[in-house]
């Protein structure tokens, strides 16, 4: 038996890695950055259900690092392949983290007392981090990593704190990368997507108008382990916000300033996050401008239902077309067509946030080159058939699962991981057949 | 540098002080202003809303007459500026309407090719003059001042074709201003309508449109609004008594055109720049400049 | 809307005129509601909005617009134009239907007519206006140094070109 390539370590990977790995076939799941978790990592709750995001996922990223069937590498991408289905050779090079993983404790000591801060990726740059960090309270593994462009150390030749604090000795500055050489049965990509940013649809002010944020930025806002600890103060004066508007479709359903598509959860996720924002403070006003309401899975039509009724969130159809700051309170004022009753009107909140569209991993195109498939004219990877092979690249054993091939949200991407797994398990009992 | 001088009928006929201080500055740059001879109305807005043909006629006319004079050519007004813009890119793009246009033009013995250079009063001073030499002329900078700039509709939108400046965020006007010794503020509505286009068919409405703005740089307390366009100016600077009496709230307040500013700059008399023919309250400017 | 894409004939009936209409996007509209609220004159005047005009365009209803005076109330801020995610120019397709109006002789703002006779006989909108100061002293070009104005050489073969465009569409 062979093993299999995962490659990404978001929700959708990490599903199939379990899956694969339950049913005894060994799993070499590949992730760029320090820890898996992906994007579901820095969500504060999902919807439908307003499950606490991490506490739901952390539990499958426990699994997969005591998963004796599953090998994790972070800090690592794949950088060649050769071979055909059931005899693919990869390699993956594995960046430096200049810390030991047998011997870092994941204590945190070093990241506090290192001097050099750097945004957070993690808080949406909200927040900062140091230059030797732990990815996040709950990252897997819970190894520290430097960051070689801001360590003092690397940059300068001065410092080395980390090293001085640890008690463990893990500090490695002379780690080297390392390449690893892999003979897999088949790949199953789940590289998930990016934020498109908003920055191009100058109308609504964003990098401008220091108050509004896009729906990522949200979510580290009103999540407890974010930058304000979950009290949505904003940026401007760190005033506690009570009058908030969504705006839909920032970047999607455009021919101009983004892409023609929609991307499948939003309407979906500013229901959720104004909900969130009525728990916190149930005298809030939160206005959601829309397009259209898109919520056609299970309990999606309920769960908007109840955020009008039982929450108060205002909905209004019209696209904005566009946002005025106040120079002096920093408050914006979005000006919007009720369309339902063709009234032009304005709404002055205290934050706006953008519900952006989720737009093709950057690396997609590198990726897809060293992997021979086909992207679509988006930059998602693209599969054999939306019927009959809604889940296979157009290279034979090699699968694609979650939003790396476009929008969807969290069920959808789990069930496309299982469905990836399945595909991937039939290549191995192949494989055993032909002995 | 020399280029075609095309003011447009609108400055040539009651927005002279405009043109007084272009004619007053612009050669002290170094800019030597050749007029158009035979030159007519843009098309627009006669034509543009009644007849296509005519409307690209009128701009090709003008450009027929710069190519023939071998210069770019120097528009002042941002409408013509849009008119000819547009009317280059269709033409370019229309063979078949060219061919029409280029047939009436023949009774005049004028040939149109389409490859005139179209200056915009931004990018002469941005793009061909330059900021050294903008400030190097500046021998009186206007420290201590905060004006409001008024771009234009016409000179920032449509993105799809080249704009002198950005739709959403233009900062050229802002950085001429900036570049007299004087500050500039972003304020909210900056790339908004003067709403002279609407003139024709509701004169309350423009009133309301442009009060709206006159009454945001006052609230904001700037010290004047600046544009260099002659239907913006002629809305914000000549109506203010009627903005007054329609919108019932005072909107006294300087508003200059940029040229005017900078011959103030570089110490040109007053009197040269047209700045007696301001209706709007620009005295109190003029007085803290001490230019007189 | 791609200029062009939009055609000048020399007759138009109001089929044709739907065509033009829908060649400029028109069809493409889902009705977001972003351009009536960039719109200076949405605002403002009940009864003019953008995103109903096109409504109308795109059920067929271009001769209502062209007989009513709303085609009139837009101040040409192309706010609509430049946000439209979809690329339609609320702007263009109100041009065209002023056209089509003025075609079939439809009632339109005077000035119009005005302007365009003042164009045809002398070459411009306006003639030099004698100006006031602000001490009610009268100005004009010559005391303020200024060279005559620009006009064509010979204004009768200028009128018979604009003429014959204006006879032909």
């Amino acid at each position: 038996m062979k093993p299999v390539l995962v490659v990404g370590g978001g929700i959708a990977g990490i599903q199939a890695s379990l899956d694969l790995a339950d049913r005894g076939i060994r799993v070499h799941l590949v992730e760029k950055s320090p820890s898996i978790g992906g994007v579901m990592a820095q969500l504060d709750k999902t919807f439908p259900t307003m499950d606490c995001s991490i506490c739901i996922l952390a539990p499958k990223m426990i699994e997969c690092f005591r998963h004796p069937n599953i090998t994790i590498h972070t800090q690592s991408e794949l950088v060649s392949l050769e071979g055909t289905v059931g005899d693919f050779s990869v390699k993956v090079l594995q960046h430096p983290r200049s810390v030991d993983a047998q011997k870092c404790t994941g204590c945190g000591l070093c990241s506090e007392r290192c001097p050099v801060k750097r945004p957070s990726v993690f808080q949406a740059c909200l927040g900062q981090r140091k230059a030797i960090y732990l990815a996040f309270p709950q990252a897997v593994p819970l190894i520290a990593t430097i960051d070689r462009d801001a360590c003092l150390w690397f940059t300068q030749g001065i410092c080395r704190t980390c090293e001085t604090v640890c008690s463990a000795n893990a500090v490695e500055y002379e780690q080297k990368e390392n390449t690893i050489e892999l003979n897999v049965s088949s790949i199953i990509l789940a590289t998930g997507f990016e934020q498109y940013n908003p920055k191009d649809i100058g109308e609504y002010g964003y990098g401008h108008y220091r108050n509004v944020l896009t729906a990522l930025e949200f979510e580290r806002l009103v999540c407890a382990s974010g930058p304000t600890g979950g009290v949505l103060t904003r940026p401007s004066d760190g005033k506690v916000a009570h009058n908030i508007a969504f705006i839909q479709c920032v970047g999607s359903r455009t021919q101009t300033t983004g892409y023609p598509y929609c991307s499948a959860s939003c309407c979906m996720y500013a229901t959720k996050e104004a909900v969130l924002i009525k728990e916190h403070e149930p005298s809030s006003h939160v206005t959601i401008h829309y397009m259209d309401l898109r919520i056609f899975g299970k309990g999606f039509q309920e769960f908007v239902d109840r955020a009008q009724s039982n929450w108060g969130v205002r909905y209004v159809r019209g696209r904005p077309g566009e946002i005025t700051e106040d120079p002096a309170s920093k408050d914006l004022t979005i000006h919007y067509e009720d369309t339902e009753v063709g009234k032009v009107e304005k709404n002055t909140v205290e934050l706006v946030i953008l519900c952006t569209a989720a737009v093709p991993n950057s690396d997609n195109n590198k990726l897809g080159g060293i992997l021979g498939v086909k992207l679509d004219e988006y930059g998602f990877f693209s599969t054999k058939d939306p019927i009959s092979s809604p889940v296979e690249t157009s290279r034979q054993g090699i699968y694609v699962c979650g939003s790396c091939h476009g929008p969807r949200d969290i069920p959808e991407s789990v069930a496309e991981a299982s469905a990836t797994a399945a595909k991937a398990a039939e290549d191995e009992a192949r494989l055993e057949v032909k002995g | 540098m020399k280029v075609a001088f095309y003011p447009g009928c609108t400055v040539q006929a009651d927005q002279i002080g405009y043109e007084a201080s272009v004619r007053n500055t612009m050669p002290k740059l170094g800019v030597e202003l050749i007029d158009v001879e035979g030159a007519s109305c843009c098309g627009y807005p006669p034509f543009s809303s009644v007849n296509e043909a005519a409307w690209y006629y009128s701009s090709a006319r003008n450009m027929a007459l710069a190519e023939r004079m071998g210069l770019p050519i120097l528009i002042l007004c941002n409408g013509c500026h849009l008119s000819f813009t547009e009317t280059k890119h269709f033409l370019a793009n229309n063979p078949i309407i060219k061919a029409k246009i280029d047939e009436k033009l023949s009774i005049e013995g004028l040939t149109y090719v389409g490859d005139v250079e179209l200056i915009h009063v931004f990018d002469l001073f941005h793009n061909k003059l330059g900021e050294e030499k903008i400030k190097q002329a500046v021998t009186k900078p206007l420290t201590g001042f905060k004006f409001g700039a008024h771009p234009g509709c016409h000179a920032i939108r449509p993105n799809k074709l080249i704009r002198p400046d950005d739709s959403e965020n233009p900062i050229k006007l802002d950085e001429l201003i900036q570049w007299l010794g004087a500050e500039t503020m972003d304020y909210p509505g900056k790339i908004d309508c003067c709403g002279s286009s609407l003139a024709p068919a509701s004169g309350k409405t423009v009133m309301e449109i442009a009060g709206d703005k006159l009454r945001m740089v006052k609230a904001l307390g700037l010290d004047g609004l600046v544009t260099t366009c002659p239907f913006c100016f002629k809305v914000y600077d000549n109506r203010q008594r009627a903005i007054q009496s329609t919108v019932g709230a005072s909107v006294e307040f300087p508003v200059f055109y940029y040229t005017q500013l900078l011959g103030l700059a570089m110490e040109v008399k007053p009197d040269f720049l047209g700045l007696d023919l301001n209706q709007s309250p620009v005295d109190s400017v003029l007085a803290r400049i001490g230019g007189s | 809307m791609h200029v062009e894409d939009s055609p000048v004939a020399s007759t138009f009936d109001e089929h044709r005129l739907h065509d033009t209409l829908m060649k400029m996007n028109a069809e493409v509209c889902d009705q977001c509601g972003k351009c009536p609220s960039a719109c200076p004159v949405a605002s403002r005047i009940d009864g003019f909005n953008p995103r109903q005009i096109i409504a109308k365009v795109c059920s067929g209803k271009e001769g209502e617009l062209i007989r009513s005076g709303v085609i009139w109330t837009c101040t040409s801020c192309l706010k609509c134009k430049e946000r439209c995610p979809e690329e339609i120019s609320p702007y263009d397709i109100i041009l065209a239907l002023r056209r089509q109006s003025i075609r079939e002789g439809q009632q339109h703002p005077a000035a119009y007519d005005d302007m365009v006779k003042a164009v045809i006989e002398t070459g411009v909108i306006t003639q030099p206006q004698p100006v006031r100061t602000r001490k009610r002293e009268r100005k004009d070009r010559a005391s303020l140094g200024l060279p005559p104005t620009q006009k064509p050489k010979d204004q009768t073969k200028y009128a018979e070109a604009l003429q014959g465009l204006l006879k032909e569409a």
